[in-house]
């Protein structure tokens, strides 16, 4: 099934929409800098924050949908939906092709979250793509019909370190 | 030329639907994303609940805002989108902070209005239905202060870009307030920027 990304791309007055859901365009300095602003001032704490606000979200995103596209009802397709809505949002590409239920790789070439944090801050030390491993864990748990908090995503290699691509693992928490 | 919000957030509208092999938005001289504002409440609401009523949050969060928007809108302001589209409705220095509050609302970002703009001195900024403050009150009822850290900061950085010197050295220049706020049941959220004091 093909998706008409701009019908879903809607403007009510002043508020966006993005199948039924509020949306904002945010780019990438305010992205990056309260990611930035959360990790200095809480630490693991601030990046959990991060992670769960990304998770809950894309929980609620991706949920939202499905239920506008009820034709979008395998596995399959709903994991391609996942990708396409990826790179829709503009927040890059991401593959899911070695991921089921109980967990799995996701590999991601290119991100909106990489792209930013290497033009505003350069390099980082560590794993930074707290954005999209609680957004693989948000839409991984709708499509397998679990809870919140059912997936644990890790970040094995990053972009953001230099990597030639990031990679997340994916498990039960 | 008066200044054509409509044509600006098509302009808006139309490019952001542009996607570049990588999946990424590049528009008006920055890089583009659309995330659901749950996103962004849950981060600034739930770093505010985690540190305490001190206030070290709030202001961390409005100055996220304020340099974020004017790295944002001195990119915007650099684009070529900018030189085709918003360049020709320009007829004095001033323009541009409507203009700049024109793509805000494209942006999604409120209902924005220039209240008041004294040269150099003042801008008022009233906004109906921010995300910030719609937020704040469906996750926890009402509040006691304002809530719009985004908004207010990137208020105060329209002022800095306009009238607080060359690129990069203007920024926070000038403070915002937010003296009403949706959040507090006030009718409209509205945000004061002057000069900061030093």
């Amino acid at each position: 099934m093909t998706i008409n990304w701009p019908e879903n791309f809607a403007r009510k007055g002043h508020e966006l929409f993005l199948s039924g859901l509020p949306i904002a365009l945010h780019c990438h300095h305010y992205n990056l800098n309260l990611q930035k602003t959360l990790e200095t001032s809480l630490g693991d704490e601030g990046a959990l924050l991060l992670y769960q606000a990304s998770e809950e979200s894309s929980y609620a995103g991706f949920t939202s949908f499905l239920m506008h596209h009820p034709k979008i009802n395998t596995i399959k397709s709903k994991l391609e939906l996942a990708s396409t809505s990826y790179q829709y949002c503009g927040l890059g590409i991401i593959n899911f092709t070695k991921i089921g239920p109980e967990g799995g790789r996701v590999v991601s070439p290119h991100s909106h979250h990489v792209t930013g944090w290497l033009a505003k801050f350069g390099k980082r030390e560590t794993p930074g793509c707290l954005f999209s491993r609680g957004w693989i864990a948000g839409v991984l748990a709708v499509i397998y019909d679990k809870h919140i908090g059912y997936y644990q995503v890790d970040e094995l290699e990053c972009k953001m370190t230099l990597a030639r691509e990031c990679v997340f693992e994916v498990t039960r928490a | 030329m008066a200044i054509d919000t409509d044509k600006i957030v098509h302009a808006v509208m139309h490019g952001s639907r542009i996607r570049e092999e990588k999946g990424i938005i590049p528009l008006f001289g920055v890089y583009l994303s659309m995330i659901p504002v749950q996103y962004y409440n849950r981060i600034s609401f739930g770093f505010e609940k985690k540190t305490g009523s001190d206030g070290s949050a709030e202001k961390l969060l409005v100055a996220a805002g304020q340099e974020c928007g004017y790295a944002t809108f001195h990119g915007v302001r650099s684009s070529w989108e900018w030189a085709e589209v918003v360049e020709p409705m320009i007829e004095q220095v001033e323009d541009q902070i409507h203009c700049f509050i024109s793509i805000a609302i494209a942006f999604g970002w409120g209902d924005l209005v220039v209240q008041e703009l004294i040269p150099g001195e003042k801008l008022v900024v009233h906004a109906k239905s921010s995300y910030e403050a719609k937020g704040y009150l469906d996750a926890y009822g009402g509040a006691d202060t304002g809530k719009c850290y985004m908004l207010r900061g990137v208020a105060a950085a329209f002022m800095d870009l306009v009238y607080g010197g060359d690129y990069p050295d203007g920024c926070f220049q000038y403070a915002a307030e937010e003296t009403h706020c949706q959040a507090k049941g006030d009718p409209y959220c509205e945000f004061v920027a002057r000069k900061a004091a030093r």
